[in-house]
């Protein structure tokens, strides 16, 4: 009797969601040329607005879900549902399958938090709703560069600058005093320290911003790597190989297993088995300390040679319903008052250009409060470099395969 | 040997299995309320809650996934079997040209890699507008269910003497009564299995759900396989316990028919 209430009452449902379509006027491009920004204010309120985002961190999607949540129904009347994903990669594969569909209106993703690869695929897959992200107001607050390329991927407007992130090592001071700090240090250390440093097999996304920093370094910075360039490449990387090659035989399990994630490679830093682990997240040890998985006395470095840092960014797929609700959203999100209070919560890096906010902001940044194991912003700046076109990654994964895993 | 030993050693058998099978399960429970549990401490050094108290916020979404995928899975249970009865009863009792292929074609969505189904189901959702909605995901889950349901009815009706059927319609039963009397107690066993199995197929869809459920419909799953790729060990192993739960329930109801059956 009740498995006949609860299937009466699911049909219920079922009616209801189908007679309950909204109905559609899509916000296309030419409405956003002629409209000022109190209009698209005004054209997302009451909505709602879908955003898919990566969702394995506890505080990032209870922030999310309930005061980022909360504050944009006050302020914008905008609904927020979170879409959670696994992994990035599965939206654009959705968008890309809608696409082949000819599903081009009414989507069920109407934000994306991506960068790199996927904005690749993305781009390349005509996936995205269009140019954006400089009429958003907040656009003004970030760097010059910020908004330009992703991975070497021109950005033209598709996407616009969210977070901004940087690769940081991290030790512990109760196991070791002094961290090398630069690619030739790190070499005589891991020599010096034979299965107590490891990396994880690429393609992880982790491993291989690791293999750029030693590419980096003996191609003569990463300013030369913005550019594919055939002969830097093979120059470069021959020497990168011939590194770690070296390194292999020290390296954890004398490198005939690799760790295949950042989650294995912390956990054996956790567990003592490696002394040196590395994340691209300049809080990632705070907030492992936070959890209790890391020791109090685990501390962050960068390299002297400088590390790497990139943005994350937020887009509007092709098909979304709501981009008018989508663009009202990712300009909140990119403002001075969130990503202070983000900051505060998640412990992200403050991501502006200090010199574009007013003074009383200009002293907010500076008085934001910071975990011990966090570096200073102006610390991590003056050791941050740019990303290298995403053509090195990929011919760098793959041949790091043949020259190094299997030799 | 004599009777008492062998019993013993009958338990020994069974103390190991229990052991081998339950300790994960142990050790699932105590990571997901270790807070600081590293090598070498063989256990926790503290106990927090935190992780529990997470996945019963609704911040974290967990309590309506449970919701859908317990109604997602209840729903395709019972499409399932009833899709698969007459289907294994025609495979299992009649003889005709092309059942191999039949029997192939009905197989093939299990064969098929994972991906290929999702994609496919997703592609078929959009064309026909159930994408995005509950009805879909349903639809979308039958696809890698009745295979199994129809494998395992076939076996039930190839037992199934269908004498005992023309005995009683010959003496005037309707065929409801038949069905009823005669036909569904000689099922029942394989009936249960096939439903415990269309539970638990549709109860751990991942990419099916995500693709035509397009994150809108939030399944456990979902919210599992999220945590799984970060690095919070005590997250991940309240909501593995959570996904297993179900498992273990059915399986105890299955066990428990079969011997009230035996």
């Amino acid at each position: 009797m009740k498995a006949d209430k609860y299937f009466i009452l699911i049909l219920t449902c079922l009616f209801l969601l189908a007679c309950n379509r909204a109905d559609e006027t899509p916000f296309t491009k030419s409405d956003l040329e002629k409209a000022n920004w109190p209009e698209i204010e005004q054209k997302a309120r009451n909505t709602t607005v879908n955003f898919a985002m990566w969702a394995g961190d506890e505080n990032r999607n209870r922030f999310f879900r309930t005061e980022v949540a909360e504050e944009l129904k006050k302020r914008y009347g905008v609904t927020l549902n979170v879409v959670a994903l696994g992994d990035t990669a599965e939206a654009i594969n959705k968008l890309l399958t809608e696409k082949q569909a000819g599903k081009t209106t009414a989507g069920s993703i109407d934000m994306v938090w991506i960068n790199g690869e996927n904005f690749r695929t993305a781009k390349k897959g005509d996936l995205l709703w269009g140019s954006f992200s400089e009429r958003l107001p907040s656009f003004a607050l970030y760097d010059d560069d910020a908004g330009k390329t992703d991975f070497g991927t021109p950005v033209e407007g598709l996407e616009a600058p969210w977070q901004r992130s940087q690769f940081v090592f991290a030790y512990d001071r109760e196991r070791l005093k002094d961290p090398p700090r630069s690619t030739e240090q790190l070499k005589e250390w891991i020599r010096a320290n034979p299965g107590k440093f490891a990396y994880p097999a690429p393609p992880d996304f982790t491993g291989s911003a690791f293999l750029r920093h030693v590419l980096f370094h003996f191609g003569g910075g990463s300013n030369k790597f913005e550019k594919f360039d055939e002969q830097l490449y093979l120059s470069a990387s021959s020497k990168t190989f011939a590194f770690l090659n070296e390194i292999k035989p020290y390296l954890w399990r004398r490198g005939e297993n690799y760790p295949n994630s950042p989650s294995e490679l912390n956990r054996l830093f956790a567990n003592r088995e490696i002394d040196l682990t590395f994340a691209y997240g300049a809080a990632f040890a705070s907030e492992a300390i936070k959890r209790g998985e890391f020791p109090a006395s685990v501390r962050t470095f960068v390299l002297e040679d400088g590390t790497i840092k990139n943005y994350s960014f937020l887009t509007i797929p092709f098909n979304a319903s709501n981009p008018a609700g989508a663009m009202v959203i990712t300009n909140y999100f990119m403002s001075h008052e969130f990503q202070l209070r983000q900051s505060v919560v998640l412990g992200s890096i403050y991501p502006h250009d200090l010199s574009k906010l007013s003074d009383a902001q200009r002293a907010s940044v500076t008085n934001l409060p910071r975990a011990e194991a966090t570096l200073a912003a102006d610390e991590l700046e003056a050791h941050a470099v740019p990303e290298a076109d995403s053509a090195y990654l990929e011919r760098l994964e793959k041949d790091w395969r043949s020259q190094v895993l299997l030799q | 040997m004599n009777i008492a030993s062998r019993k013993h050693s009958q338990y020994a058998v069974v103390v190991v299995f229990g052991i081998v099978a339950l300790t994960p399960f142990l050790l699932l429970g105590i990571s997901s309320i270790a807070a600081n549990w590293r090598f070498p401490s063989v256990l926790p050094s503290e106990f927090t809650l935190r992780a529990w108290s997470y996945l019963g916020s609704s911040a974290s979404g967990v309590l309506p996934s449970v919701g859908n995928s317990v109604g997602i899975a209840f729903i395709v249970t019972i499409l399932a079997v009833l899709i698969s009865l007459p289907a294994a009863r025609v495979l299992a009792l009649n003889r005709f040209r092309g059942k191999r292929v039949i029997m192939f074609l009905l197989i093939l969505p299990i064969l098929s890699p994972s991906f290929a189904v999702a994609s496919g189901s997703h592609a078929l959702s959009l064309r026909y507008g159930l994408a995005d909605s509950l009805a879909g995901v349903i639809a979308s889950h039958l696809v890698p269910t009745i295979p199994y349901c129809v494998l395992l009815l076939i076996g039930s009706f190839t037992r199934l003497d269908t004498d005992f059927e023309d005995q009683a319609r010959s003496l005037g039963a309707s065929p409801l009564a038949v069905f009823r009397h005669v036909t569904f107690p000689a099922i029942a066993p394989g009936m249960a299995i096939a439903a415990a199995f269309a539970f638990l197929i549709s109860w751990s869809q991942y990419l099916t759900t995500l693709f035509v459920g397009g994150g809108k419909i939030q399944t456990l799953p979902l919210t599992l396989v999220s945590f799984q790729r970060s690095s919070d060990d005590a997250v991940t192993a309240a909501l593995t316990l959570t996904f297993a739960l179900p498992a273990v329930i059915i399986f105890m109801v299955v066990a428990g028919f079969f011997k009230n059956e035996s």
